[in-house]
């Protein structure tokens, strides 16, 4: 699923907090590929992603999903994660089988589903326990594998792995990277992690102070003439050797 | 499962409870009215208190069939539920406000029923010295008290009782006024309390007294027999004009049994402690 | 002194000899509160959610005077409520004034605010969360109560419990709607205050007593079989 921003501002008590009607609008985020949104804090992103998912309402402008405006009444298979996601008050297996369960899938189904789930975020062990007493990476597993469950078009996710360990990160992506491959999922994703947005994001979409400096292919960043992104990438990488190799 | 469980059991226990409310409650008259209606009598704490009450009541709803509901108040507001018609019939013991109550047009019929007595009582060691002075002349016991002066305590609440009291300083000449003279705002009980606990004076029903008289350790009487110490009681039928859930004929009922023979044979056998409380005085026949 | 160590004694010794009279106001205290708790929960539970998870305008006008209700005197609910089922007022054909079912109003009006007032205060913090959460993951509307209902049941059996210890303990306003009615209206707490002001203090005291053992016996059945789940959750 195709999604694009057209005019879009937010203002909040006499602020705006994001501006896109002059640079980067239309916003487009191809189907089937993973895009990243990154810049500074308060930026903007996830007040960019929150009303990209339905979430809140902007103030003016529209969201068109493959071409349909309006984000008062989002497609029911978008779906969108936080950074410090809501997980139930059940176990971690109910958790992941929630959306099934409200569509009301076969028992069988659900089962074969969410085990293969379980498994393929390592969380098999815990897969009994309160979803509530879960650690950080536990809980971040867990609402993301929730959030494929139902095989949605489109996940928003909101920083996903901050604070998460390495090898979890890794995990994390490759199922990800995998959806997009064989299901043609469309994700957009905030991170911190400029080694992670070069890794997995096919395109970049770079905020500072409510608008928007760039948006385009991965690659196209490093090469952006503007002050404020090549500081923004200086102070969050080394050197340019530290890009790993796009493939 | 736990949770069904949980569910169950409180389902179970509401029920239960209901039924055994309705079921086998001893007395089941707070679901079922009597099989001849129900009437509201409204009388007084102290009446209540005396437990003349306990068995009044069930001999007048054993032989009519008609249940009484007595809901016992200050005197002031029985008169005033009087008045608005939220009783169907009143016994009280303030005469002054029994009369402006059918002068008013409020009551359909007033007749005598009994009456009981008040005794002033005093600390043990009596500084006021009215058991010496003044045993049977509350008037005099009253002035004395004031000389000292020697704690009062005053129910100050409109209540029969308090009415009395005031009857008896103004017959005095006095005005109660100072340190010495405490305002509870409370019912007999609970102004023979303070009395006990601050020894002092005050004015008491017989009954109540009576029926206190043991933890009321630092108490006794020091005046009583006084004619001005009679406390008549009073039954009156509540006008049905007043509003239209008046139970008229259950309010006739209880009046014209409590003045009949068999009314007053309870009222004179009824004792506390063995000493006979109340007078029958019904003239009405 | 005495009268506290003939309380204890006069207690057991009404418990155990199952006085008839003593045994029905225990069990017209409990069916009164135990049905004005649930009335209110009827109500204020769906009414607290729904004022939680949404955002109107005057909200905080609304939750302050919400949680001023919280803890409105009985005495006074017991006032107005008189006002309004004594025969002269406006629902005085129903002759409800001195029943056990005016008792149930008054303390259904006393209970309401206090469940609301906790499942609001709860469902305005955490509620909201969960209703955006079950929207990511294509919660309809009724799915989406339904989940609410799930996450804020702690909160919920708090406010029962919590609504009843009000109900069971309060005695101003069954007073002046109940009456304090022999074999009719009367209730643990006017007996116990009744007997006070008759000066019978072991009585009352032996009540007292009673009344207490029976709001632990209560709170402990709702705490370990509902708030016991609850505390697995909790850290």
């Amino acid at each position: 699923m195709n999604i694009e921003t057209k005019n879009l501002t937010k203002t909040y008590k006499e602020t705006t907090v994001l501006n896109l009607t002059h640079q980067c609008n239309p916003l487009f985020f191809e189907s089937g590929k993973i895009h990243g949104i990154i810049g500074p804090n308060g930026s903007g992103k996830t007040t960019l992603m929150k009303i990209m998912a339905g979430l809140i309402s902007q103030s003016s402008g529209d969201v068109l999903y493959d071409g349909r405006s309006g984000n008062s009444d989002v497609p029911k298979d978008i779906t969108y994660s936080s950074h410090r996601p809501t997980l139930f008050s059940r176990t971690v297996f109910e958790n992941i089988a929630y959306p099934l369960k409200i569509r009301k899938r076969p028992k069988a189904e659900i089962q074969s589903i969410v085990t293969e789930l379980l498994d393929e975020f390592e969380i098999s062990d815990i897969q009994t326990h309160n979803a509530k007493k879960l650690s950080g990476g536990e809980s971040q597993k867990t609402a993301i594998a929730r959030a494929l469950s139902f095989s949605p078009k489109v996940l928003f996710l909101d920083e996903p792995t901050a604070n998460i360990d390495p090898k979890n990160v890794k995990l994390m992506e490759a199922a990800l990277l995998k959806r997009k491959k064989s299901q043609g999922l469309t994700i957009i994703i905030i991170t911190h992690n400029l080694s992670q947005a070069f890794r997995i994001c096919d395109t970049l979409t770079f905020l500072n102070q409510g608008t928007c400096l760039y948006s385009g292919l991965a690659h196209g960043l490093i090469e952006s003439a503007d002050p404020i992104i090549h500081d923004f990438i200086s102070f969050n990488l080394l050197k340019k050797s530290d890009l790993p190799l796009k493939s | 499962m736990k949770k069904k469980l949980t569910v169950l059991l409180v389902v179970v226990f509401v029920c239960a409870l209901t039924l055994s409310f309705a079921g086998c409650s001893p007395t089941k008259k707070a679901l079922e009215p009597g099989s001849n209606g129900t009437i509201i009598l409204a009388t007084t704490t102290s009446t209540q208190d005396s437990g003349l009450l306990d068995v009044l009541v069930p001999a007048f709803e054993a032989e009519t069939g008609i249940a009484v509901k007595v809901v016992a108040v200050g005197t002031g507001k029985a008169i005033e539920m009087g008045t608005k018609g939220e009783a169907d019939v009143l016994l009280v013991h303030a005469r002054a406000q029994e009369d402006a109550f059918m002068a008013a047009g409020s009551g359909t019929e007033r007749f005598d029923v009994m009456y009981n007595d008040f005794v002033v009582l005093g600390p043990k060691d009596d500084p006021a010295q009215v058991k010496a002075n003044a045993p049977k002349d509350a008037t005099k016991a009253f002035t004395a008290i004031a000389a000292v002066p020697a704690t009062f305590v005053s129910r100050d609440d409109k209540s029969g009782t308090n009415t009395k009291e005031l009857e008896i300083w103004k017959a005095a000449n006095i005005v109660p006024e100072g340190d010495w003279y405490v305002r509870t705002g409370s019912g007999m009980g609970d102004t023979l309390t303070v009395t006990n606990e601050k020894l002092g004076y005050t004015l008491s029903d017989r009954a109540t007294y009576a029926n206190m008289k043991d933890t009321m350790s630092a108490l006794q009487i020091v005046c009583e027999g006084d004619p001005l110490l009679l406390n008549p009681y009073g039954v009156i039928t509540v006008n049905p004009a007043i509003n239209a859930q008046i139970n008229a004929d259950g309010a006739k009922a209880f009046a014209d049994w409590i003045v009949s023979p068999a009314g007053q044979k309870v009222i004179a056998d009824y004792t506390i402690n063995g000493d006979q409380v109340f007078t029958p005085s019904a003239t009405k026949q | 002194m005495d009268y506290i160590i003939n309380g204890f004694a006069e207690a057991f010794r009404l418990i155990f000899s199952f006085d008839p009279e003593i045994m029905e106001i225990v069990f017209l205290s409990l069916f009164v509160s135990f049905s004005s708790t649930l009335y209110a929960t009827i109500i204020g539970v769906p009414f607290g959610i729904l004022l939680g998870i949404t955002n109107f305008r005057g909200k905080p006008i609304v939750s302050r005077f919400l949680y001023t209700f919280m803890s409105f005197p009985p005495v006074v609910i017991g006032l107005f409520t008189a006002l309004f089922l004594a025969r002269a007022g406006p629902f005085g054909q129903f002759q409800l004034m001195y029943t056990p079912s005016a008792m149930i109003i008054a303390q259904t009006i006393l209970v309401t605010p206090v469940v609301m007032g906790i499942v609001f205060n709860q469902s305005s913090t955490s509620g909201y969360e969960v209703v955006l959460t079950g929207k990511t993951l294509g919660a309809g509307k009724g799915n989406t109560l339904l989940l609410l209902i799930a996450e804020l049941k702690g909160t919920i059996m708090i406010a029962l419990v919590t609504g009843f210890g009000r109900a069971i303990s309060e005695v101003g306003a069954v007073m002046i709607v109940g009456g304090n009615i022999r074999g009719y209206t009367r209730v643990m707490t006017t007996f116990i205050a009744m007997n006070n002001n008759m000066g019978q203090y072991s009585t009352a005291i032996a009540m007292g007593i009673i009344l207490m053992t029976i709001s632990f016996i209560t709170n402990s059945i709702l705490y370990k079989y509902i708030i016991g789940d609850i505390n697995e959750y909790r850290d």
